[in-house]
């Protein structure tokens, strides 16, 4: 099957087996490792990317879904090595522990404060819920998120 | 010089988690990278009458799949720290446990291995599966560990007593489940091997690997510089890395595996359940005369894990007169392993259940009885503690907490529709601590580079090493640079026990120290040095300089002492030794704490939150306050976890394991976790020099009693077997 993929503004014509996700097509036919596979069942959001600006779970999303479509991966968010502010306060509150869950909550956390649904402990804490950490960085997660919003 | 050691830096891999760049075992690819996939028993006992591979073979893209009928015999694991290594696996016909190992496919995608794996098919013959703890046919071992204790005159104990209560408490199977999917990858160079793994531990994995496969340890290199959390999950070197090494081999490719979620639970150990009786006695007073506990834990067919849930009933009170029993039984069941806080997540449970319920029965604040039983010296040797500041985590935590304000009565807070209770318990974590190397280097640049083949799976090993070389070597922290992860350095032992900073941290300040007399013995008699003829207690270094004590303009910098030599790099080796209660006449604490806990009841609904938690932990000396704090935070959330969520379901038929994904299997949101409030308190602790306790477990263990115990005072209800569950809460 080929599909040309849209990542981070560049343009990736692929040949796939019809079977792959688009988890799976970042990760092994185009070398972006940022997301990360947690459960390959759409259960803890750790692959989380934004689909024409969207979250979405790539390990649930086929390539084949994606033809024409604008995908963005944790690789595309600093600019020229200036950290995203979601990033930076993530740094700042230690908002992670080993990290592998850390792309998809960023990746989610970026689109919540885009659609405005940051504007209060309540919602973060449920808008962040998609997104496990086993490492337990909840409270640390909010705060960044919190810092970031208010900063406007 | 600024303080280094204790300021919460951000952490130093802080910009490469945040921008996916960490480089995870899975993230890891080669040319000609192949992928394998596991085929696992659908049965619990039994034996392999017929496989039949062709199937698989057949399909397209494989390359390969081993069974027990095609595999080589494989030798097991060495005898490590940790006990024995896992069974090796696909050695015969025989199942042990549903979800076994029985083949491994290997394809040239990950899609053609796992739709190839599906095509492998396997008939059983199968036997009746020992599911069950109270299984008369089944094997049960009494003392497993050699742990159980008898101080004292128990039964006199009991009869001295006013008040004696007891209480069966029972905790579920908990599956560690790290968020990174365990992984691995292995290539072969002729006879070296390179393998790329989510271990907490890389140079057990490579002594593991060389015995198997009988080569020399030399010609294999372990690399984990970063891994997805482990919990436990990667402390043993478990049968997917063997059969995914073994399959490199026979096809020639490098391979990777990636463990499905599913297989997570049966592949990489889990905490077992437990069940366990405590018994306790005590003055009208409230004066502990007597502790009876015992448990038993279940353990897999041929396999060994260290579980006495019993004991920390023996360490935890002044008591004179205890006697704790531990038991274990031989289950058809996936290898248990431990779990963050082994053991000791489950007996702080019961015990602290239990002495809640001493309190409620004695009319006594429990945080009053705990103050009246705290152990002044440490109750099985005798000696005085190396450190305790239990009783200031009481103290601070309570008045954090607002203790002051609970009324005594069980239901007796409300607001609104909501029962409010506030309970408490209390932590002794043992201490424990085993050798460990590191190596330092100063570059001529003044730059230093300080390693070791340990691993941070989250817990920030890799900042505090940099803040602790900084402050050994009096450099700044970006003039430092510390690696790890990788089995060609310096030996370490597992990221586990709570024992890894200690152990590292001091080899870490040895090999610095060491570093510094070097650069002294290069100016021994060097004429044009202010430093000439000066030992290591004649000097302090600060700002890339070495100089005499008290007089900063008598000293030079490193950088001008290596140039004037003419030395490249100067490096050192330093290697920890664990401090041993013998030697220095004080038993060696591990951490303490005090854990407060609000939570909110509706009665007609069964809801139960955790609405505030505080944790006052004696951590000994903190390295670095805000890794510290994601520590206890971290652990928080775990015990909530183990509390109100965890329960790894086992159909009692068939041994397979019901809720195999984080969509059944629940594990706490977002939503579900509470602000978690942390106060360090306690002092450096004089046994090691770096003055450190462990903090990666002490705290997760705790929550689970303080939570139930906080339910009893909100609801009456005393809930002794874990999850708490809405069915137990509807009033």
């Amino acid at each position: 099957m080929e599909v040309t993929l849209n990542v981070n503004g560049s343009a990736h014509p692929l040949r796939l087996d019809a079977r792959v996700t688009l988890l799976d097509a970042l990760r092994d036919h185009l070398g972006l490792t940022g997301a990360k596979k947690g459960c390959d069942q759409g259960a803890c959001g750790a692959c989380t990317v934004l689909l024409d600006g969207r979250r979405v779970v790539a390990c649930l999303t086929l390539a084949a879904q994606c033809e024409e479509r604008e995908v963005t991966t944790i690789e595309a968010l600093s600019e020229e090595g200036t950290p995203h502010p979601v990033q930076a306060a993530f740094a700042r509150h230690d908002a992670f522990q080993c990290g592998y869950c850390t792309p998809g909550q960023i990746m989610s956390a970026v689109a919540l404060l885009a659609e405005g649904r940051a504007g209060s402990e309540e919602e973060i804490r449920e808008f962040m819920s998609g997104n496990l950490c086993r490492c337990g960085a909840y409270p640390n997660i909010r705060k960044a998120i919190r810092d970031v919003a208010e900063e406007g | 010089m600024t303080a280094i050691i204790g300021a919460g830096i951000d952490r130093v891999d802080a910009a490469l988690k945040v921008t996916g760049s960490a480089n995870y075992p899975n993230d890891v690819a080669y040319p000609g990278l192949a992928h394998a996939a596991l085929v696992r028993a659908t049965v619990a006992a039994g034996r392999i009458r017929a496989i039949d591979t062709s199937a698989a073979e057949a399909a397209p893209g494989v390359l390969t799949v081993i069974t027990h009928l095609t595999a080589p015999r494989l030798d097991r694991g060495p005898m490590t720290l940790l006990g024995p290594s896992p069974p090796a696996p696909i050695q015969d016909d025989r199942i042990l446990h549903h979800g076994q190992h029985v083949a491994i496919v290997v394809a040239d995608s990950p899609e053609r291995a796992r739709h190839a794996a599906s095509l492998v098919r396997v008939e059983y013959e199968t036997v009746k599966a020992l599911l069950d703890l109270d299984d008369p046919r089944a094997e049960v071992t009494a003392n497993p560990w050699n742990l159980d204790t008898d101080r004292g005159d128990v039964a006199a104990g009991f009869a001295a007593a006013d008040v004696v209560v007891e209480g069966t408490y029972t905790t579920p199977d908990n599956t560690n489940n790290p968020l990174g999917l365990m992984s691995t990858v292995a290539i072969w160079h002729g006879d070296s091997l390179t393998v790329h793994d989510s271990t907490q531990w890389p140079h057990n994995v490579r002594t593991s690997l060389a015995k198997i496969f009988k080569v020399p340890e030399s010609g294999i290199r372990v690399l984990a510089p970063y891994v997805g959390g482990g919990f436990g999950a990667g402390l043993r070197m478990w049968p997917h890395v063997i059969l995914t090494v073994l399959a490199a081999r026979e096809v020639g490719r490098p391979v990777k595996l990636v463990l499905t979620r599913p297989e997570m639970f049966t592949s990489v150990g889990h905490r077992p359940h437990s069940v366990m009786r405590f018994k306790l006695g005590a003055t009208r007073d409230g004066r502990l005369m007597a502790i009876d506990a015992d448990g038993v834990s279940p353990v897999a067919m041929e396999d060994d894990d260290y579980e006495p849930v019993s004991l920390c009933a023996a360490t935890a009170y002044g008591c004179s007169h205890v006697r704790t029993r531990d038991r274990q039984v031989r289950l058809n069941i996936p290898c248990p392993g431990s779990m963050r806080a082994p053991a000791e997540g489950q007996g702080n449970f019961g015990l602290e259940s239990a002495v809640d319920e001493l309190a409620h029965a004695l009319g006594m604040d429990p945080l009053e009885l705990r103050l009246r039983n705290f152990a002044q010296a440490d109750p099985e040797s005798g000696l005085p503690w190396s450190s305790n500041a239990l009783r200031e985590c009481y103290r601070l935590g309570a008045e954090r907490f607002g203790w002051s304000r609970r009324t005594p009565q069980p239901g007796s807070m409300r607001e609104g529709r909501w029962l409010i209770g506030y309970g408490m318990a209390a932590v002794s974590y043992p201490a424990y601590q085993v050798p460990c190397q590191a190596r330092a280097s100063l570059h001529r640049d003044g730059s230093a580079f300080v390693r070791s083949a340990a691993t941070d799976i989250g817990t920030g090993t890799y900042t505090v090493m940099t803040q602790l070389a900084a402050e050994s070597l009096g450099l700044d922290v970006s003039r430092v640079r510390f690696d790890l992860g990788d089995s060609d350095m310096p030996y370490s032992p597992q990221a586990g026990g709570s024992g890894l900073t200690g152990a590292l941290g001091n080899a870490v300040h040895l090999a610095c120290r060491r570093l510094v007399g070097d650069v002294l013995d290069l100016v021994r008699d060097d004429a044009n040095s202010p430093l000439r003829g000066m030992k290591l207690d004649d000097v302090t270094v600060d700002q890339g300089r070495v100089h005499r004590v008290g007089i900063p303009e008598q000293g030079e910098a490193y950088s001008d002492i290596l140039a004037r030599h003419g030395v490249e790099e100067l490096s050192a080796d330093g290697r920890s030794i664990p401090p041993r209660s013998e030697d220095l006449g004080m038993a060696v604490a591990g951490a303490f704490g005090a854990k407060f806990v609000e939570v909110r009841v509706d009665p007609d609904l069964g809801l139960l939150r955790v609405a505030r938690v505080v944790s006052a932990i004696d951590g000994g000396r903190v390295l670095n306050e805000k890794t510290a704090t994601s520590q206890i935070v971290g652990g928080t959330v775990g015990g909530i976890s183990q509390a109100m969520f965890e329960d790894t379901a086992t159909d009692r038929e068939t041994g397979r394991i019901a809720n195999a994904t984080f969509g059944d299997y629940l594990i706490p949101v977002n939503a579900d976790i509470p602000d978690i409030d942390v106060i360090f308190v306690g002092e450096p602790d004089p046994a090691t020099p770096i003055g450190t306790k462990g903090v990666g477990e002490v705290g997760l263990v705790g929550l689970a009693a303080a939570i139930a115990n906080a339910v009893h005072h909100a609801t009456g209800r005393r809930i002794r077997t874990l999850p708490i569950t809405i069915d137990q809460l509807m009033l």
